[in-house]
């Protein structure tokens, strides 16, 4: 009896599963990609998810301000190009190649963060670039940091209301968990209430969205890790949703801390490496992997790191890099913290780093 | 929090006080009465009993042991899960609607751990009580505490955050009277990370041989040095360790027992990172850990036992469990130790861990022939066993 008794136990040990994002890094490969019709579209780094892939329609829903794309072509074609969750001033150009770029009126006027050209494409490839005019400034810019909204989607329209009050948001950064359980439908409704908001929400996914499909979020929303660059300044966002970050995206990120090691480098991600109330653990799965992250980050010169996953607001540093938790989109707070509803407003100077940040309490 | 497990194991120890077994400080008279119960049932017999426990079981714990013939055993588990789901829903709930609140969450999440062993064990234990026929060889099985014992061997880790894998283990172990100091170590065979380990624990309540049940305060001192990764972690911990003797739920039981503990750690992380002058970080780890384990017999010696467990700690090297879906990360992780001896000094322990990572191996244990003189209630208690049979 014991031997087979052992035998069962370490067969149910053997469940368990240690590289569980290894599914949503493929899904990060893919995202951009997309063949049909005659058409190949191809998005550098991923940084757009195509939407829809038609004659004459190509849709791309952005995760980064400024991105360069490639429509390869058979035969000449009169194509229209949507591009949502992008700035309002974004401009749409050519790069190389040729083709004829015609701006049309926004489908909706009461929706900046959706826009549409007539792109006239010849036979071959054409590189394309969407960017605002300032996207390589070295001016100072402001930008807002939500997450954890999950259940409280209904009023999460005020949230939004209150962040297009602000002045000089350029975007917002999503740490993770927009919805409580990543369905078709909760993804859904978040983009719907997502129209309302003045400037693109560039975000991550944080736990909660692995409630069904794991890969459900980059349908939608592109890549759970990414980077892009703004006014000089690095931006990081990573895919933590299961506590722990998957050893093909170290590579990535060492590549994006070298890249970035002389420039002011934010990093964003759902789950706090460590917990700065460690015995609650809201935290990676290893305390031993946090601090080979961290020192990681560290040895990057990287200038803030942003979290979300806890539902209230901390202020501390991992690693000496400053840190906040900011978990204050509407679900279950954290009691009696006294913080309830906000989110936060960064300056990010790319000569100076972080010069100033905000907590807007909307309750 | 740090009593929590010591106060459900007493909490415990009242539900079933109108148990029929004698207490561990009756005398050896009612002792050998307890020890004359009625021979199990026969092993053919047992198969409805088992297929209860496993399949109703699984909702109703105490199943099996109602299907065996022993309503008042099967009561106890089914007690036992009512406590431990209690316990767990009090304890998870608290979580849940605090918003995991700073406040709240250490006693609360300790409670829902302790629920959780409760209501698990009181399944496992149904299925060995209607699976166990020799629960009377148990008190054969019993081995007083020795002054010293040593193990040596290897653990295979298998983590794809880090390149390391095969791993030298030593451990000694010296006992002196209620104090047991274990300093241990596990080693890369690539020198590239180490941890070193010295762990005091001091013997609150004893085992008998009437009762495989103690209490032990344990004091640890940590460093793990990972140098590949340019880190090190220093930290000390406190933690209440209890094991609970699941015979006084009944004579079926006999052999298997409980396991509890709660504990506190902080660590710190020192970077050393080349070029890069970076503060330390403190990290706060709760410690909480359940297990069920059997004493071991028929082949193997006296000392002999098994343990399956879930630990809470997230910062060695097996961690927490990573999973699909919402909870990764939450949970710590699960384990199988066994410890299986030869004879008298020799012995191995096989050891299994499933969480960020995996970890198997074995090693050799060698431990030493002379008892521990001053082991107080067990050897008075054996002593008068011997008086009685002379």
């Amino acid at each position: 009896m014991k031997p087979r008794a052992i035998l069962g136990a370490i067969s149910l040990l053997a469940l368990s599963c240690l590289r569980p994002t290894e599914e949503r890094v493929e899904r990060d490969r893919e995202v951009g990609q997309a063949t049909g019709y005659g058409l190949t579209v191809s998005v550098e780094d991923g940084l757009a998810a195509v939407r829809s892939l038609s004659t004459p329609l190509i849709t791309l829903w952005g995760s980064a301000p400024s991105f360069r794309f490639t429509v390869s072509s058979l035969g000449t074609r009169e194509l229209f190009v949507d591009v949502q969750n992008c700035l309002p001033d974004a401009e749409l150009q050519v790069v190389s190649g040729r083709a004829l770029i015609t701006p049309l009126d926004n489908v909706d006027a009461d929706i900046p963060t959706r826009k549409r050209w007539q792109v006239d494409v010849n036979d071959g490839d054409t590189q394309l670039a969407l960017a605002p005019q300032d996207s390589a400034s070295a001016e100072p810019f402001r930008f807002a940091l939500l997450s954890d909204i999950q259940e409280a989607i209904d009023k999460v329209s005020d949230i939004y209301d209150r962040i297009n009050d602000e002045d000089g948001i350029r975007f917002v950064l999503g740490a993770g968990d927009l919805t409580s359980g990543g369905t078709r439908e909760q993804l859904e409704r978040f983009q719907k209430e997502l129209l309302r908001l003045k400037v693109p929400y560039f975000a991550t996914l944080g736990n909660h969205e692995l409630g069904t499909r794991p890969d459900l979020f980059h349908d939608y929303f592109g890549r759970g890790n990414f980077h892009f660059r703004f006014h000089d300044v690095a931006f990081t966002l990573l895919d933590d949703g299961s506590a722990s970050l998957d050893p093909t995206v170290y590579e990535w990120l060492d590549g994006w801390l070298e890249a970035s090691r002389h420039d002011v480098h934010i990093v964003a991600m759902h789950i706090p490496p460590l917990d700065p109330f460690g015995v609650r653990n809201g935290a990676w799965a290893s305390r031993a992997e946090a601090a080979k992250f961290l020192g990681r980050l560290a040895e990057g010169h990287v200038d803030l790191t942003l979290y979300g996953h806890i539902h209230s607001y901390y202020a501390f540093d991992n690693a000496g890099i400053p840190a906040f938790i900011s978990g204050g989109g509407g679900a279950i707070p954290e009691r009696f913290d006294g913080i309830g509803r906000h989110f936060m407003v960064f300056t990010a100077d790319p000569q100076s780093g972080i010069t100033a940040h905000d907590v807007v309490r909307v309750d | 929090m740090r009593t929590a497990p010591l106060a459900l194991a007493l909490l415990l120890q009242a539900s079933v006080a109108s148990s029929a077994f004698p207490s561990p400080t009756a005398p050896p008279a009612a002792a050998a009465a307890a020890a004359r119960t009625p021979s199990p049932p026969r092993a053919r017999s047992r198969l409805l009993p088992t297929a209860a426990a496993v399949v109703p079981g699984l909702v109703v714990h105490g199943t099996g042991h109602y299907a065996l013939g022993e309503p008042k055993t099967g009561r106890n588990l089914l007690l036992m899960q009512g406590i431990g789901l209690g316990i767990f829903l009090a304890g998870g709930l608290t979580i849940v609607f605090t918003g995991a609140s700073r406040y709240f969450v250490a006693p609360a999440a300790t409670a829902t751990i302790a629920g959780f062993g409760l209501f698990s064990t009181s399944y496992l234990a149904d299925i060995y009580g209607t699976v166990s026929t020799d629960s009377g060889a148990v008190r054969h099985a019993y081995r007083l505490p020795t002054t010293w014992e040593t193990e040596m061997g290897y653990r295979r880790i298998q983590d794809p955050e880090f390149a390391y894998r095969d791993f030298l283990v030593e451990r000694v172990s010296r006992r002196i009277g209620p104090l047991s100091l274990s300093p241990s170590g596990f080693f890369s065979t690539r020198g590239d990370t180490a941890r070193y380990r010295i762990e005091a624990q001091y013997r609150l309540v004893d085992d008998t041989p009437d009762d495989i049940r103690f209490v032990d305060l344990t004091f640890g001192l940590t460093h793990q040095r990972y140098r590949p990764e340019h880190f090190t972690r220093s930290g000390a911990e406190l933690s209440l360790d209890t094991r609970y003797d699941l015979a006084r739920l009944g004579p079926t039981l006999r052999g298997s027992f409980i396991e509890l503990g709660a504990g506190y750690a902080l660590a710190r992380l020192d970077y050393n990172l080349s070029g890069v002058k970076v503060p330390r970080d403190l990290d706060h780890v709760l410690l909480g850990r359940i297990g069920f384990g059997v004493m071991l017999r028929g082949q193997s010696a006296p000392g002999s036992e098994a343990l399956v467990y879930y630990d809470h700690r997230h910062d060695d090297y097996v961690a927490g469990l990573k999973l699909h879906g919402i909870g990764s990360g939450v949970i710590g992780h699960f384990g199988l130790a066994t410890r299986w001896f030869f004879n008298d000094s020799v012995g191995v322990a096989l050891d299994a861990q499933a969480g960020s990572a995996y970890l198997a191996g074995a090693s050799l244990i060698v431990r030493s022939h002379e008892y521990l003189p001053m082991c107080g209630r067990p050897c008075a208690v054996l002593r008068r066993k011997e008086e009685a049979a002379r």
